[in-house]
């Protein structure tokens, strides 16, 4: 499925769903849980995914070549085999870095315009 | 999945019926992804219900509630579209082979009338009318077949492929103008001749696409067969309208024709084969 090759621009904007998966497995390869807990740790609860909206993601990432499923296991006696741990692709780190230059820029256009000055900020996803 | 390790009946409940709730999403997500939405819905239950107790699950059942509803219907219009693209792509995939087959009969048959200009009729009239049929049954096939191979192999043949491929479909619509002009426009026939000339070269160069990028899972190079036989036609001589040959040899132009169709009827037959693969991946 990885086959399809397309620029990291042609993606963008990310939705925050793929964005937050995206930044959740760029420290390494997480299962579907700890996806989800590492996105509300993340941004202290304020974006909180359901099963739907992280599995629907993930399948199409899968299929856009973003991410890959991996199978290594960090230690499968302590893990349940069947769980799936997926990690970013190249591609996906590209997109990833590429969404993030995105916000940057535009976070420096609302500074200029005096819309945020960037001190005491939450998130800049709120 | 239904196992208890001795949960608490409210995680017990929950995670039976989230189970059953499932079955509102599309039977092929559910079969990939069912079992670790559960196994994620259980993880995220025990830690609500750890933390916040019935309260949490109250807040998490209603949180989870709108997330199935939204992403099931999503799932299931999404599932549509690409049932809906599979098919297009796989009858595409048929009319490319058919109008290639219409096109080689009609032009092969049509040799064999001994009055390239005469009107349509007399002795000729089979001949004519199965030239006349043959090509312009076979170019609407062509129009809707390219624009199959478009919607298919977009996103693998990139940008430049994607041009390419929509130039091929102007040029065979092009084309395809030029032939119901026939009897009406003098320089009809020059119309549908640049059409198809156009059609067959960018089907060409796509071809190389094809084979850089391996738009196709095999046979690449069907895309350059389907489009190098006419140009090298037009480049040493000029193919005649009533006949295959015009000036340049008979056995060149019937090369290029065999050469043409065969190119197109494989095209046709990797696209209803993929056709599933591609609706999913592009």
């Amino acid at each position: 499925m990885a086959e399809v090759a397309q620029s990291p621009e042609s993606f963008l904007p990310l939705t925050q769903a793929v964005f937050h998966i995206l930044l959740a497995l760029a420290d390494g390869e997480k299962h579907g849980y700890a996806v989800m807990q590492e996105i509300e740790d993340a941004t202290e609860g304020r974006v909180q995914m359901g099963p739907g909206t992280l599995y629907g993601s993930i399948k199409r990432m899968l299929a856009a070549g973003l991410i890959e499923e991996s199978d290594d296991r960090p230690d499968p006696t302590l893990d349940d085999e069947r769980r799936r741990y997926y990690r970013q692709t190249g591609l996906g780190r590209k997109v990833l870095r590429e969404e993030a230059e995105r916000m940057a820029e535009l976070m420096a256009l609302a500074r200029r315009k005096h819309v945020w000055s960037g001190a005491g900020s939450r998130s800049i996803l709120t | 999945m239904r196992q208890s390790y001795g949960l608490p009946a409210p995680i017990d409940l929950s995670i039976r019926l989230y189970t059953l709730l499932l079955a509102a999403y599309p039977g092929r997500f559910r079969a990939e992804y069912g079992h670790h939405m559960a196994q994620v819905f259980r993880d995220v239950c025990r830690r609500d219900y750890r933390r916040r107790g019935l309260a949490g699950m109250t807040l998490l059942w209603a949180r989870t509630s709108l997330d199935l509803l939204r992403t099931a219907l999503e799932e299931h219009i999404e599932r549509g579209i690409e049932m809906n693209r599979e098919k297009f792509i796989r009858w595409s995939g048929w009319a490319l082979m058919a109008g290639a087959v219409l096109f080689a009969v009609g032009l092969i048959i049509g040799s064999f009338d001994s009055f390239d200009m005469d009107p349509i009729g007399g002795v000729d009239a089979f001949y004519e009318i199965t030239q006349a049929v043959g090509l312009t049954l076979g170019q609407v096939l062509f129009v809707f077949g390219l624009l199959g191979l478009r919607t298919g192999y977009t996103g693998r043949s990139r940008s430049l492929g994607a041009r390419l491929l929509l130039l091929a479909v102007i040029s065979s619509i092009v084309s395809f103008g030029g032939l119901l002009a026939m009897s009406s426009i003098e320089a009809a026939w020059q119309i549908w001749a640049a059409g198809f000339l156009a059609m067959t070269l960018t089907l060409a160069v796509f071809g190389i696409v094809a084979v850089r990028r391996r738009v196709f899972s095999r046979w690449n190079f069907a895309p350059i067969l389907a489009g190098v036989g006419v140009p090298l036609l037009f480049g040493v001589g000029t193919v005649g309208v009533g006949t295959v040959s015009g000036t340049a040899p008979e056995w060149a132009s019937l090369v290029a024709v065999v050469l043409t169709a065969f190119g197109l009827s494989v095209v046709g037959y990797r696209m209803q084969a993929e056709a599933s693969r591609t609706a999913v991946t592009t």
